[in-house]
């Protein structure tokens, strides 16, 4: 039983009033003290403060009526997603069941993670529960950034009428759901490997063969298709004319994702980690769907890597590890690179989302892939902009980092990376293009 | 979204980007730098709108009990808090009336200091005029500072040195118009009264400051109450049972100098009639020993885990109830 601040502050006036009385002989302070000591009495004695033994259990484990227990209050949850996108909603169902004979005011409290918004509903409910009657208790989250999230556990108080005394348990029932980071649809990202694989598929690699998009004219061949004779041109020109497609092939795509400490400057919700996983996703999502083979690296305070792989359950792995980064640590991209470099086909296209701040090793680093022939493309989210716009930098100092960055930028485009200083309100596609020079 | 058991909601699959970026316009190009470095002040003070609004209840509030909620302007009082508003002016008015009834100047602090006279006593209608008002401004507005500005002046008027026994303003001379003065069950009932409508007036005032934060947190939503009508039936039925319960146990303890006496008359009449008549039994140090017997047992009650024992019996009569 536990005591709040108004049962002390009533006990202590009773204890004062008590000991004035005795010390100035005065019977009315006594008395009042008196009643005061039987006002907690009764609170504490007769008002209800059951014994709360409580369990807690899944709703697939709930088996029906066995082992009632005495004064047992159960709590189950059913979440109506465990896998959900930024901005998503998740419908919480809690089922609360009084297994007493007797009628329990309950106080019942499911603790939701901090991040979350209550959009419908409460997760805070006071309610008198009737002898062997359950309750369900629904209400709705927002989940407005991603990550591993766990709702639970459920705090049960029950207290007397007057607010004196109360019993608290918590009921350990978690359940854990994922959010994954939300994805722009991107039309075309001007990534093209000029190195093909064994296998054709969807990619397009910037030299003439066997494909589906067109890559240019020139004129017939013996041998070559009747079907590819583009007759306008012939019709034009007199000479007959082929249409050539450009070769597609599978190609593998190494994404790498900068998830250092600073990576997360700026606003929770905006910042170079919110914005790199949001891209990485996109993009993952894109070059899955084209059938190329993607590969992700996240570094932070270790090095985070899922193989290359196709196909929908590929992007769910991706989704997941994107879901999971953390901004911690301080490994530099060059570590980075000396493992990974090893295992990728050379000339794969490779994309880095960094905010390129605190590393010495970025300019070598990136030397490095250039120099192997790698197709590199950084998207650089700017902290500074995101600092910038919550005001939390003045002017001179954002002038100042601004030309360090773009000093910096400029000395690795003058490597032959593809970069693009990815300002808040630019599109995922747009930042994209720009970064290959379209 | 519409949402499904394992199946991760895809967003919306148009060119639309809207829902992207928190709901800020996308545009195509990157803004201008410059023009928005130039418009922007140089202070790096943090903006007040960046900082989140954690509001706590003060220690007053806290005090007060209640649900932890955070500070809001009350909302209008709905139904129950206007009850308990009109409850609460009820008991002020009695407990402002019976402090004075049961209270006089002398042995106060002022009347020390003064003397006695007009000036003292006008000193001792003043505080106590101002602790009613403080009551009734601080009911009104549902603002605890008042309220504990009232509970102090009226504690503050009952600290006196009182020789011992019970001494009532109207107990003496033209105006004791009820013969309290040798009414002495009288006396006694005015005092046990006194103290359960001062104890009711903390708990009272307590609960429009209680109700009125569950109030405002039922209507921004962020407690959900079910069956409301039954949870104040219950606070209800205990603001009528717990007084009466406390002015019964008072009484008891107050009586001690004739519970004492009677039981001991079984052996000895002639030590009974000494008792009743003993100075220290009839002082308030009888009612220290009277308090202490009360509240012995009541510790031994504890002792023996006794809710716990009232509680499982209360099931399984409930139980025997349900199966016959």
């Amino acid at each position: 039983m536990a005591w709040s601040r108004k049962s002390a502050m009533f006990a202590s006036l009773a204890l004062a009033m008590y000991l004035l009385g005795l010390t100035l002989r005065n019977q009315q302070l006594v008395s009042v003290a008196v009643v005061i000591f039987v006002f907690l009495t009764y609170a504490a004695l007769f008002s209800g403060h059951a014994d709360v033994a409580a369990s807690g259990k899944r709703a697939n484990e709930w088996e029906g009526e066995e082992g009632i227990a005495f004064s047992n209050i159960v709590a189950m949850r059913k979440l109506s997603s465990a896998r959900l996108f930024e901005d998503g909603e998740v419908k919480i169902t809690l089922r609360v069941q009084n297994k007493s004979a007797l009628s329990k005011i309950v106080e019942v409290r499911d603790r939701v993670p901090e991040v979350m918004r209550i959009k419908e509903g409460a997760n805070y409910i006071i309610m008198e529960l009737g002898p062997r009657r359950e309750t369900f208790i629904e209400y709705t989250i927002e989940t407005p950034l991603r990550g591993f999230y766990t709702i639970g556990p459920v705090s049960i108080r029950m207290q007397d009428t007057f607010g004196m005394f109360h019993k608290e348990k918590e009921v350990q029932v978690y359940d854990d759901f994922l959010v994954f980071p939300k994805m722009e649809d991107l039309k075309d990202t001007f990534v093209k490997s000029k190195v093909p694989k064994i296998f054709t598929g969807a990619v397009n690699i910037r030299q003439p063969g066997p494909g589906s998009e067109f890559y240019s004219l020139r004129e017939y061949f013996q041998g070559d298709e009747f079907r590819s004779i583009n007759w306008k041109a012939y019709a034009r020109s007199g000479k007959l004319m082929i249409n050539e497609r450009e070769r597609d092939a599978v190609s593998d795509i190494i994404l790498i994702v900068d998830s250092r400490a600073v990576a997360e400057t700026g606003p929770v919700s905006r910042n170079a980690l919110v914005y790199s996983t949001r891209a990485a996703a996109s993009l993952a999502k894109y070059f899955l769907s084209r059938r190329d083979s993607v590969g992700l690296v996240v570094y932070g305070d270790e090095i985070i890597s899922v193989d290359r792989d196709t196909g929908k359950k590929q992007l769910y792995v991706l989704l997941t590890k994107l879901a999971g980064a953390m901004a911690k640590g301080e490994v530099p991209l060059q570590v980075v690179v000396n493992r990974i470099l090893p295992h990728i086909n050379k000339g794969s296209p490779i994309i880095v989302l960094s905010n390129l701040e605190s590393d010495p090793t970025i300019v070598n680093a990136l030397r490095d892939m250039r120099a192997r022939n790698f197709d590199v493309t950084v998207l650089s989210p700017s902290s500074l902009e995101f600092e910038f716009d919550a005001r939390r930098l003045d002017s001179i100092g954002y002038e100042v980092l601004k030309t360090e960055r773009d000093v910096l930028i400029s000395e690795l485009r003058s490597l032959g990376v593809f970069i693009c200083d990815w300002e808040p309100d630019m599109l995922l596609s747009t930042a994209l293009a720009g970064a290959r020079g379209f | 979204m519409v949402t499904s058991n394992n199946q991760p909601q895809i967003p919306n699959q148009n060119n639309s980007t809207s829902h992207l970026y928190d709901g800020k316009t996308v545009r195509a190009a990157a803004p201008s730098r410059k023009k928005a470095a130039g418009s922007l002040k140089s202070s790096t003070e943090i903006p007040k709108d960046a900082i989140p609004d954690v509001q706590i209840p003060s220690f007053v509030e806290s005090l007060l009990g209640g649900p932890i909620v955070p500070k809001i302007k009350f909302l209008p009082p709905d139904k129950i808090v206007k009850n308990l508003q009109l409850f609460s002016y009820g008991i002020l008015m009695i407990l402002t009336f019976l402090t004075f009834l049961t209270t006089p100047s002398s042995g106060t602090v002022w009347q020390s200091i003064i003397g006695t006279g007009v000036i003292t006593d006008s000193i001792h209608l003043i505080i106590l005029t101002s602790a009613g008002l403080a009551g009734l401004y601080s009911i009104k507005v549902r603002d605890p500072r008042w309220m504990l500005a009232s509970y102090l002046l009226f504690i503050f008027f009952g600290l006196r040195f009182a020789s011992s026994q019970v001494t009532l303003a109207w107990g003496s001379g033209d105006g004791d118009v009820f013969d309290l003065d040798k009414n002495t069950w009288m006396e006694m009932f005015l005092v046990v009264l006194y103290a359960v409508s001062l104890v009711m007036y903390l708990e009272l005032t307590n609960s429009v400051i209680r109700f009125s934060m569950l109030d405002t947190s039922i209507k921004t939503n962020e407690v959900y109450v079910m069956n409301v009508k039954n949870i104040v039936k219950k606070y209800y039925k205990s603001i009528i049972i717990n007084p009466i319960v406390a002015g019964i146990l008072a009484t008891l303890v107050l009586s001690i100098n004739t519970i004492i006496p009677y039981f001991i008359g079984w052996f000895s009449s002639e030590t009974a009639l000494r008792l009743e008549n003993s100075v220290e039994l009839i002082s308030v140090y009888g009612v220290a020993i009277g308090s202490l017997v009360v509240f012995g047992i009541v510790g031994l009650l504890f002792a023996i885990n006794l809710p716990l024992r009232i509680q499982k019996y209360r099931e399984k009569e409930k139980v025997k109830e349900l199966k016959s």
